[in-house]
């Protein structure tokens, strides 16, 4: 029992994480960035390569990883999202196109077999007899730790008000001397710091292969259709229940019926409340 | 020289034309007031006014030409803007809302909330409500303060009362003639409702489907026999 609670509580982290990048995109912009996963994927090759092929610090290659999602968020926004402006199928289609075509430049320049990330955090603790890893001990309190900040970020500062207005009166915020493109910016920007961090710390707990992007990119979807909503905290809700629903019918059911739950939890959600669990999209 | 002067303007939503050949000045100090019927195009010519729409012709402010600026330029410059339907942020409380009104003028927010709470005594009291679950009188309140936080020049004000009570429109008369009363605050105002534009403006513009068929000062539109039986009433 405190072994499901501790699992689940590490995986949720990790979740909520993952999520949040993608459902700010979804909230301010109002698209589903379907290369999101390929930030994740972007960032933990990022890191594998400057870490264990160069040998350079980790701090270091944290940060490289993190200004490589920065590039992505604003080179997909600049020349991808903002001229098919208006038109959402265009951009969720384009968008899951660049992330096919990341996958195929990834295995041209790294092959298509998979590598073992060193822990960030290397060492085991025991707890209730099971072995947790300090490295997902780190990367759930890191995940936190970078939720907390960019919760006070959104709700504290002028930046921050001016994502949440324009996520919820494009026109309000406009009037109040926000200029939406700009802010759309900052939003990519962020977005994709938070993908490739996510995407270090997934490797971590897992591998980096060129398909690592789209097991993150569906549990991110299920957060915003589970949870309806850009929220933060909405998202930290939504993804521990997904969290503790995968440990649990790993645990208790069948460990190969892991992600069959979070899809069947993502049908009922569309069938019976469409807008999901909270009813709101904006931030 | 006018604070606001609009020469020639004609404004299209797509294809089609809303405004034709507007014309009008507003002077520093002043309240000047815009009626017309629904859809005479009172909301587009802010807009307009605001860059929100794609027009033609010439609106300056202070003599710097407007029109090919964005809607955060021309806040900047000094146009603070209370649309119709408040556009309001409706899961941030009234605090929030305001701050975001903010953002341009990060320097005078303590002044501006000043201003906004002594006007709105009720928003003072309701700072940490979230704005979907206010009443539309409120929620008025909440945009016309938005507007005082970006420390405005010129104050436009698009149909403040629709839907709202008598007690509540005449509140929000006084309160736009306080502010304009003790700030000098110009304010340019559209209004349906004759009779709340009549008391708080001095000079009026009849707009009719787009174009500005009259204009002059409420006694002036009174005695003119047409007007009055359609607008006034009497």
């Amino acid at each position: 029992m405190l072994q499901v609670l501790i699992q689940g509580l590490l995986l949720s982290g990790l979740y909520s994480l993952i999520a949040v990048g993608f459902t700010l995109i979804f909230s301010v912009g109002r698209v589903l960035n379907l290369a999101y996963g390929a930030y994740l994927m972007m960032g933990a090759y990022c890191y594998f390569y400057v870490t264990q092929t160069l040998g350079i610090p980790k701090p270091i290659g944290f940060v490289l990883a993190a200004s490589v999602g920065a590039m992505a968020g604003v080179l997909k926004y600049r020349f991808l999202v903002k001229p098919l402006k208006g038109d959402h199928v265009a951009v969720e289609i384009s968008t899951l196109i660049l992330a096919v075509v990341i996958q195929a430049g990834i295995v041209f320049i790294f092959n298509d077999s998979a590598k073992v990330l060193h822990p960030i955090v290397p060492g085991v603790i025991w707890v209730g007899g099971a072995a947790v890893t300090y490295n997902m001990v780190a990367a759930t309190l890191a995940s936190w730790a970078i939720l907390v900040l960019l919760y006070l970020f959104v709700r504290r500062t002028h930046t921050g008000r001016a994502m949440q207005a324009v996520s919820m009166d494009a026109k309000g915020a406009a009037l109040s001397g926000i200029d939406p493109d700009k802010v759309n910016m900052i939003t990519w920007v962020i977005s994709g710091i938070l993908g490739a961090a996510a995407g270090v710390f997934f490797a971590s707990y897992t591998q980096v292969n060129p398909s690592m992007w789209v097991a993150p990119l569906i549990i991110a979807v299920a957060v915003v259709i589970v949870g309806g909503i850009g929220s933060i905290l909405g998202t930290l809700v939504v993804a521990h229940i997904i969290g503790f629903m995968e440990v649990i019918s790993t645990t208790f059911i069948a460990a190969e019926l892991r992600g069959v739950f979070t899809m069947l939890l993502i049908i009922v959600v569309l069938v019976m409340m469409p807008k999901g669990l909270f009813g709101r999209e904006e931030l | 020289m006018a604070l606001l002067e609009i020469e020639n303007l004609n404004a299209f939503y797509g294809m089609a034309q809303s405004l034709h050949g507007v014309s009008l000045s507003v002077e520093e100090g002043d309240i000047v007031g815009i009626i017309g019927p629904n859809g005479a195009g009172k909301s587009t010519l802010f807009d307009a006014v605001m860059g929100m729409v794609k027009t033609t012709g010439s609106i300056r402010l202070n003599g710097s030409e407007l029109t090919a600026l964005k809607p955060d330029q021309i806040v900047r410059l000094g146009i603070g803007y209370a649309p119709e339907r408040a556009h309001l942020f409706p899961y941030m409380s009234v605090r929030d809302n305001l701050l975001v009104g903010a953002f341009t003028a990060r320097g005078e927010i303590e002044p501006n909330l000043d201003l906004v709470h002594s006007l709105f005594p009720v928003l003072m009291e309701r700072r940490k409500q979230e704005t979907s679950t206010q009443s539309g009188g409120e929620r008025q309140m909440v945009s016309l303060g938005r507007a005082l936080m970006t420390s405005p020049k010129l104050l436009l004000v698009d149909e403040p009362t629709i839907g709202l009570a008598p007690k509540i429109c005449s509140d929000i008369a006084a309160a736009l003639k306080k502010l304009n009363e003790e700030t000098g605050l110009t304010i340019l105002i559209t209004e349906q409702n004759v009779n709340f534009a009549m008391t708080l403006a001095r000079y009026l513009y009849v707009l009719e489907t787009g174009e500005i068929r009259t204009r002059g000062t409420v006694a002036d539109l009174q005695s003119d026999e047409e007007l009055n039986r359609a607008y006034f009433g009497q």
